[in-house]
């Protein structure tokens, strides 16, 4: 979900802010910390950093706006593609920060545990209305209306000896893809077994014919996949705020093991794409991944993923789904075993055991 | 960087040698015309691997379609396709 950046209160006086400089675009990753920009008042110019980490999604003002403090000035999510909602910067209210509360205006203060000083009044004293205008403009949510997510504790250290590291990005990564399946995805899985000897004849034939290095056995598969995706648009969607986002194009997220880092690689518009330009702009995402030159594009943005540990001879793995991803397809094949699987981890929220099946059934067999 | 034709064939011998090893295979008696793929030593992800060190050692980058059998197949091939992209 997009986080809000809010207008810092830099003295008491002062109700107002004016924006002075962005330090940062849309699309930009910020660490906590990081100055993003700065804003004067009457007595001071104020650096104003980031309070989480995140990408920056949408600045809510531009260079010389006069914003209320506490005004929303940008959106900030995990991912780049997170939808931000609907607010309107707040104007500049005419009334003080520090104006009676009405009886209903302190009620809802006390229920939202905001302060009086943050909220502008306008006019001389500050209103349920003011309150009410406050809270859409920043996407506060009232309570009956906060979904029930569990919410971690900060955690105590374990009673073992040891040492706190910073998360690098690419771990950091991973702890949020994780985080996502674990608090929004209702994920579960399921697999089906097949003869792979369909598939390897089909991946020679087309190695042979096209004078591959690489065998194409997966990127086929793949293919298949986002092909199938692209006939049943409901494996292409995921839920936000209580609704199906429907996804237009198919982004395909391929993971590749480049050392010791996992990646997430993505096609975009896969189904867009004939069978050799897919391969050929997989294969290049993913030789960008081993040279850890993977752009934005390509990390971010998956519709579904793939992947596939049939090189470290496993016989089954059960994938996270990556965020916003309601499908992500485990390809395994023991070697010596002669049966290969298909298994998914799905989104019950999105997908029933019949629609990820019967994908998994027709994804085992080779087209035509 | 040495443009030897000798030296880049031992260049690439030895990591395609590097890279069975890591997957517990034994590519030392490699010949130099066996196509890589074909031989089974290493696997896809493998040969992805030795293609980006090949880029790197000869300051080479390589357009995907330039990733094929013809070019790249063979220990000879992969020296041959250095020499004349080096002029």
């Amino acid at each position: 979900m997009a986080f809000a950046l809010h207008a810092p209160r830099v003295n008491n006086n002062d109700d107002i802010v004016q924006v002075i400089a962005f330090r940062v675009a849309v699309g930009d990753f910020v660490k906590q910390g990081d100055i993003v920009l700065d804003v004067e008042t009457d007595k001071a110019i104020v650096e104003v950093a980031a309070e989480n980490a995140g990408y920056v999604l949408k600045l809510m003002c531009a260079v010389d706006d006069k914003v209320a403090v506490g005004s929303v000035l940008l959106w900030q999510g995990e991912t780049i593609d997170e939808p931000v909602p609907e607010t309107a910067v707040v104007a500049a209210a005419t009334g003080g920060g520090n104006a009676r509360p009405t009886a209903k205006a302190r009620a809802l203060l006390k229920e939202l545990g905001l302060d009086a000083g943050v909220v502008p009044a306008f006019g001389d004293r500050l209103s349920l209305a003011d309150v009410e205008t406050y809270i859409a403009a920043h996407g506060i949510q009232r309570r009956d209306h906060i979904p029930a997510v569990t919410v971690s504790a900060r955690e105590s250290v374990p009673d073992v000896a040891g040492e706190l590291v910073d998360l690098n990005a690419e771990e950091r990564g991973m702890l949020i893809t994780v985080s996502w399946h674990r608090d929004h995805a209702a994920a579960t899985y399921l697999e089906v077994e097949y003869d792979p000897k369909a598939w390897e004849d089909h991946a020679a034939a087309y190695a042979s014919a096209n004078k591959l290095m690489l065998s194409p056995l997966l990127p086929l598969l793949a293919y298949r996949y986002v092909q199938l995706a692209k006939a049943n648009p409901r494996v292409n969607a995921t839920v936000v705020n209580g609704k199906r986002f429907q996804y237009q194009p198919v982004n395909l997220g391929f993971t590749v093991q480049a050392g010791e880092t996992l990646y997430l690689t993505v096609v975009r518009d896969a189904d867009a794409l004939e069978t050799q330009p897919f391969i050929e702009a997989l294969g290049e995402v993913q030789r960008h991944a081993i040279q850890r030159k993977l752009n934005r594009e390509e990390t971010s943005g998956a519709t579904l993923a793939f992947s596939s540990m049939a090189r470290w001879n496993v016989s089954r793995h059960i994938p996270i789904l990556p965020p916003y991803c309601s499908l992500m397809i485990a390809h395994a094949a023991p070697k010596g075993s002669g049966r290969a699987v298909l298994g998914a981890s799905y989104d019950h929220r999105v997908l029933s055991g019949f629609d990820v099946a019967r994908l998994l059934v027709e994804l085992a067999k080779p087209p035509g | 960087m040495n443009l030897d034709r000798n030296a880049i064939k031992a260049a690439v011998r030895a990591k395609v040698i590097e890279l069975a090893k890591n997957l517990g295979m034994d590519a030392s008696d490699i010949g130099d015309d066996d196509i890589i793929p074909a031989t089974g030593y290493i696997d896809s992800g493998a040969i992805l691997e030795l293609v980006v060190w090949y880029e790197d050692a000869y300051q080479m980058p390589l357009k995907q379609e330039e990733i094929n059998i013809d070019n790249l197949g063979s220990i000879n091939s992969m020296a041959d396709f250095v020499l004349k992209r080096k002029g």
